[in-house]
Order: C-alpha cells, then sequence, then structure tokens
C-alpha cells in the first residue's frame, strides 16, 4: 500500500514537473519576459513547480480540505502568480538551515511555507492576510 | 540635552497633526483640486469578505461583470478571515484586467482618480502592533476639505481625512493598484511598472487582450524594446504577422544591436514564407548574440527552423 502511495506521488510530482516546463511562446520566439529580466524568469518555474509539488502531498490536502479550500483551486490559485511573485514566495527557501537531515527539513519548511500561505501558522512575513 | 528631547518631542506632536505626505498635495497646483468618481459600483462586503468586495467594486468599474461570491473561491482564505495581496493582483488579470501597482504616495492614488481609475487599496485600519487589515476602493477626494472617499466595507460613500487614510494606508507600505481595461494606462508612475505588469497579463489573459495593451503602452513609449516585443510576441500568437513584423522592425531600428529582435523578426518573416528575409535576419541576430549561450541556442533553433522549411519546398 505504501509503495503504491509512493509510485504515485513520484508519478504526480513528474506530472506536474513537466507541465510546468511548457512554454507559451511556441516556436523559436524569444519571450517578452526573457527580455525584460532574463534572471528572474527561469527562476519563476522552478520555484512555481516546487510550491505546487508541495501542494499535491497528500497531507498538505488533507489540511486544505479541513481550512475550507478545494486543492484544485489552491493549485489554481498558484498557477496564477507571476515568476516574480513566486519567486517571492519561494525565496524564503534558501534560508532553509542546512545540515544535517537537509531533505527532511526542506520540506518541513516547504509545509511551514504553504499552512503560512494558507494562514494557519504566521511565519514568514510577506504572507500577510487581511480583514 | 534636555532642551534637545524637547525639540524632539514636539516634533514628533507636530507630526502627528498632519500625516507626512498629506500637505505636499493639498499645496500642490498640479492636482485638481477635487474629483469624485460617482458612478462606481458598489458591493456592500459580508463577513470578512472586504477583498473579493474591493476587487469585485475594482472590476465592475471597468464593466468586468463579476460579483463578489464568484470571487470568493479565487482570492478568499476561510482560515485566516482575509485575502492575500499577491491573489488580489492575479485574480483582477485572471478577469481581464490590467493590474498595474501604482507609486507608494498620496499623490499618485490623486492622478489616478482624476484620470477616470479607481484606486484599490490596503490599509490597516488598527495599529501596526494590533493590525486590522483591510481592502477598500477609493473613488473620490476634496484638496480644500482634505478629505478622501472610499467604497469601503458596508459603507458606501466612506469619509475619511486625508491624513487619517495617509496614515493607515502607510501601514500596508502604501500598497494600492488599478484595475484597467487592456488598452488603458495608468496616469500615475513610469514605464516600469506597466512593463511588470504586462508580462503577467501576457500570460494571464491571452494574447488577443495583450496585445491591445501592449499596443497602446507602445504608443505612449516608443521604442521601448520590451514593450515592442511583447506587442510583436502576442500579435504573432494570435495570427497577426503584419502587426508583429511592424512591431519587431521598429524593435530593430530603434534597437539595431538586439539579437532578440532580429530573431523573433526572422520568426515572423518565416510565419510570412519570407524565407530569405527571415534567414538574413536570424543570421544578422546570431552574430548580435555575442557569447550568450542560451541565447545562440535559441537562435540556432530558429535557423534549423528556416532550414526545415526550404526543405520541405
Amino acid at each position: 500500500m505504501n509503495f503504491v502511495k509512493r509510485l504515485f506521488s513520484a508519478f504526480l510530482a513528474a506530472s506536474i514537473l513537466f507541465t510546468g516546463s511548457i512554454q507559451t511562446v511556441q516556436a523559436a520566439m524569444i519571450s517578452t519576459e526573457q527580455v525584460a529580466e532574463s534572471s528572474i524568469t527561469s527562476q519563476g518555474n522552478q520555484d512555481r513547480t516546487l510550491i505546487v509539488a508541495a501542494l499535491s502531498r497528500e497531507d498538505v490536502q488533507a489540511a486544505l480540505v479541513a481550512r475550507g479550500i478545494d486543492p484544485a483551486q489552491a493549485q489554481d490559485r498558484v498557477a496564477a502568480l507571476t515568476d516574480e511573485e513566486a519567486s517571492v514566495v519561494a525565496s524564503q527557501l534558501d534560508t532553509a538551515p542546512a545540515g544535517g537531515i537537509i531533505g527532511a527539513i526542506v520540506l518541513i519548511f516547504l509545509v511551514l511555507l504553504l499552512t503560512d500561505i494558507l494562514g494557519f501558522t504566521k511565519i514568514f512575513p510577506f504572507t500577510r492576510s487581511v480583514r | 540635552m534636555i532642551l534637545k528631547s524637547f525639540i524632539l518631542a514636539f516634533a514628533f506632536l507636530l507630526s502627528a497633526c498632519v500625516a507626512t505626505g498629506v500637505r505636499e498635495v493639498t499645496q500642490n497646483p498640479q492636482f485638481p483640486r477635487q474629483h469624485e468618481l460617482t458612478e462606481t459600483p458598489f458591493f456592500p462586503q459580508e463577513l470578512y469578505h472586504c477583498g473579493p468586495a474591493a476587487l469585485a467594486t475594482a472590476l465592475n468599474a471597468i464593466d468586468v461583470k463579476v460579483s463578489p461570491d464568484q470571487l470568493v473561491p479565487e482570492v478568499y482564505i476561510p482560515s485566516r478571515k482575509g485575502s492575500l495581496q499577491i491573489e488580489m493582483l492575479a485574480a483582477a488579470r485572471r478577469h481581464g484586467a490590467l493590474a498595474v501597482k501604482i507609486e507608494p504616495e498620496l499623490g499618485a492614488v490623486l492622478k489616478e482618480i482624476s484620470a477616470g481609475n479607481v484606486v484599490l487599496v490596503m490599509q490597516n485600519l488598527g495599529l501596526s502592533w494590533a493590525p486590522s487589515w483591510h481592502y477598500a476602493v477609493v473613488v473620490g477626494y476634496d484638496l480644500d476639505k482634505e478629505l478622501i472617499w472610499l467604497r469601503s466595507g458596508t459603507f458606501e460613500r466612506f469619509e475619511m481625512s486625508l491624513s487619517a487614510f495617509q496614515r493607515t494606508w502607510a501601514r500596508s507600505k502604501y500598497w494600492a493598484f488599478v484595475a484597467l481595461k487592456p488598452g488603458d494606462l495608468p496616469a500615475s508612475g513610469g514605464v516600469e511598472a506597466v512593463i511588470s505588469a504586462l508580462i503577467t497579463y501576457e500570460k494571464n489573459a491571452g494574447a488577443a487582450k495583450a496585445s491591445v495593451a501592449y499596443a497602446a503602452a507602445a504608443k505612449r513609449w516608443p521604442g521601448n524594446l520590451v514593450l515592442l516585443t511583447g506587442l510583436g510576441n502576442s500579435a504573432y500568437v494570435t495570427g497577426d504577422f503584419t502587426s508583429a513584423a511592424a512591431a519587431f522592425r521598429e524593435a530593430t531600428s530603434a534597437h539595431p544591436d538586439s539579437a532578440v529582435a532580429h530573431n523573433n523578426l526572422a520568426n515572423v518573416q518565416l510565419a510570412q514564407g519570407e524565407v530569405k528575409a527571415a534567414k538574413l535576419s536570424a543570421e544578422k541576430a546570431l552574430q548580435l548574440a555575442g557569447g550568450d549561450q542560451k541565447l545562440q541556442s535559441q537562435i540556432q533553433k530558429t535557423i534549423d527552423e528556416i532550414n526545415a522549411y526550404s526543405i520541405k519546398k
């Protein structure tokens, strides 16, 4: 059972990775965004992929549902973010404590980041919510 | 020493009377003394839904028919009883509006109002250490009376003194944006804010709307490489090769050393069936790319496509 679960999440992560890498401008046209700021662009898709991948985790999805948010809606919301905005959200990843079991820490960090965005924690200042 | 601290305390007292930035606008002859956009629709907020209500007000003001209830699943986070700033911008784009963040100063708000654009602002109606965040829409002002009016919460015409507004707005670091129809541009601010709004708009709103918006901006700021690239790219996607070619020709003449302009022109020329011209443009682009490997490989792809096309023929 566990193995099936793992296989499924690997598949999910892979499919998200691939959809993330699809470019909007076809042929060999160079995008407006690349002209504007070549540095942020490539980072943006990676950041978005990170966020979306974490959103696909079962436990995060369960948390979303418990908080009254449709997981599909949450993914749409991330997709609507610009590269710059996605960078802001994901930039905190770089400051994750290194050493030890890095993978696990990064994962916890990601979940914290997400829970923060969704409003059940308040770790990062940029995730302000309003009334 | 004591005198000094007295003077300092007195200075603080003084500054508490009129918020900073208010006197600058009330004494500035550049702004019309008063203006109010009375036609702006009003959607009274329910519960904590000030985000969806304010966004619906701003969108309906430019004839995007959407109700706060429709916006709730897009911007509202139930457990936080609120909406994130980034999502407010993203949702405006999703509904076809060009969302441009304006300069963090009262003057910019007044400029937009007098030009007919309502301004969606974020305020902290509480204190910095006990925040009460709120979204509202500025619809009018009177510099002689030092008043400002907003569609806010359940109030259709919420009146605030300019000073009180300035203080509550300052706590959000003067966060504000205008939602515009494609083809309209903000009255305040420079080309940078418009460019960053347009790039995100191109992704969310589709090429047809984007090309209209880019065309307006390229007209106001002629010869801007990013704007011309955006105009050319979006026109190309809609299949309007004539406009796309015109945009990239203007880009190559204004920026003769831009490899991107020549590369994209080559692609448009290829789409028009002008293989010879396309080849020349692409070769020129490759020359200009210099040591930039990413550009080189992108241009090589263009050349490959041109060659493949020639063989097919």
